[in-house]
C-alpha cells in the first residue's frame, strides 16, 4: 500500500489517491453535476419556454384580471412555476461558467456566485409565491 | 513570429467567424435572460399584487423602454433557444464537421429572424 502511493505520487497514475488528487485540482469539483443539470434544464425549457412565451404573447394587450385569471388556473400555474425554477437553475449555472471564466480573484468569484444564488433564491421565491397567491385565491 | 493569437479585445486585424460569433451570443444572451429573470419575476409579482403596482409594471412595459427590452429579450429568448438546440445536438455527438457547423449556425440565426419576426407580427395583428 505505502509502495503503490509512494509511486503514484511519481507517476501520478493508478492510484486510489488520484481521483482524489483530481477532484480538489478540478476548478469546480462538481463539474459533471452542473453539467447535468445544464442539460436537464435546457431540455426542460424547450417546451416550457415556448408554452410560457406564447401565452405571454396571447396576454400582451391583456388587463391584469386576465392576467391573473390565467395565472389561477392549475395548468398555467404549475407550468409558470416550473418555468420559472427550471429558468433560474438553469441561469445560475450559466451564469458561474461566466464567472469562473472572467472573475479571477477567489474572494470576488465567492461574491458574484453568492450574489447570483441569492438572486435567483429571492427571484424564484417571490415568484412561486406570486402564482400560489393567486391560484390558492382564486 | 506568426504565433496565433488569442482574439482578446478583438484587434482590428483579427477576422471573425461565424462559429465564435454565435458562441459569444450564446453567452451574451444568456446572460441578457438570466438578467431578464428579475422582470419576469416583478410581472409575476405585479399581477398577483394588483392595483397600482400592475398599472405601474403595464405603464412601463407600454413605453417605449419597456417595448424596445421586450423586443431584446425576446430576440435574446429565441436565439438562446435556437443556438441551445444546437448544443444539445453536438452534446449527442451531431453536426461537429465543420461544413455542418457552419449550416447549423446559419440555420439559427434564420430560425431567430423568423421565430422572432413571427412573435411580434402576432403581437402587432392582435
Amino acid at each position: 500500500m505505502a509502495n503503490t502511493r509512494s509511486l503514484s505520487n511519481a507517476t501520478a497514475l493508478r492510484d486510489e489517491n488520484v481521483l482524489r488528487r483530481v477532484r480538489h485540482l478540478g476548478s469546480a469539483r462538481d463539474g459533471l453535476r452542473e453539467w447535468r443539470v445544464q442539460r436537464r434544464t435546457a431540455l426542460a425549457l424547450i417546451p416550457l419556454g415556448l408554452y410560457f412565451v406564447a401565452s405571454m404573447l396571447r396576454l400582451t394587450t391583456s388587463d391584469q384580471a386576465t392576467a391573473a385569471a390565467w395565472l389561477a388556473s392549475p395548468v398555467p400555474a404549475l407550468l409558470t412555476i416550473l418555468f420559472v425554477l427550471a429558468l433560474l437553475a438553469h441561469a445560475v449555472v450559466g451564469m458561474r461558467s461566466v464567472l469562473v471564466d472572467y472573475v479571477h480573484t477567489r474572494a470576488r468569484l465567492v461574491a458574484a456566485e453568492l450574489l447570483v444564488r441569492g438572486a435567483a433564491v429571492v427571484l424564484g421565491g417571490a415568484s412561486v409565491l406570486a402564482v400560489l397567491k393567486l391560484f390558492l385565491g382564486r | 513570429m506568426e504565433r496565433p493569437l488569442s482574439p482578446f479585445m478583438f484587434p482590428n486585424w483579427y477576422r471573425f467567424q461565424i462559429t465564435s460569433v454565435l458562441s459569444i451570443l450564446h453567452r451574451l444572451t444568456g446572460i441578457a435572460l438570466a438578467v431578464g429573470s428579475i422582470l419576469l419575476a416583478w410581472w409575476l409579482v405585479a399581477v398577483a399584487a394588483g392595483g397600482e403596482w400592475f398599472a405601474a409594471t403595464h405603464a412601463f412595459l407600454a413605453s417605449p423602454i419597456g417595448v424596445l427590452l421586450l423586443f431584446g429579450w425576446s430576440v435574446a429568448f429565441f436565439y438562446h433557444l435556437c443556438s441551445g438546440i444546437r448544443h444539445l445536438a453536438w452534446d449527442a455527438g451531431y453536426g461537429f464537421e465543420i461544413r455542418d457547423a457552419y449550416r447549423s449556425g446559419y440555420a439559427v440565426l434564420a430560425a431567430t429572424v423568423v421565430l422572432t419576426l413571427l412573435a411580434w407580427l402576432y403581437v402587432l395583428l392582435a
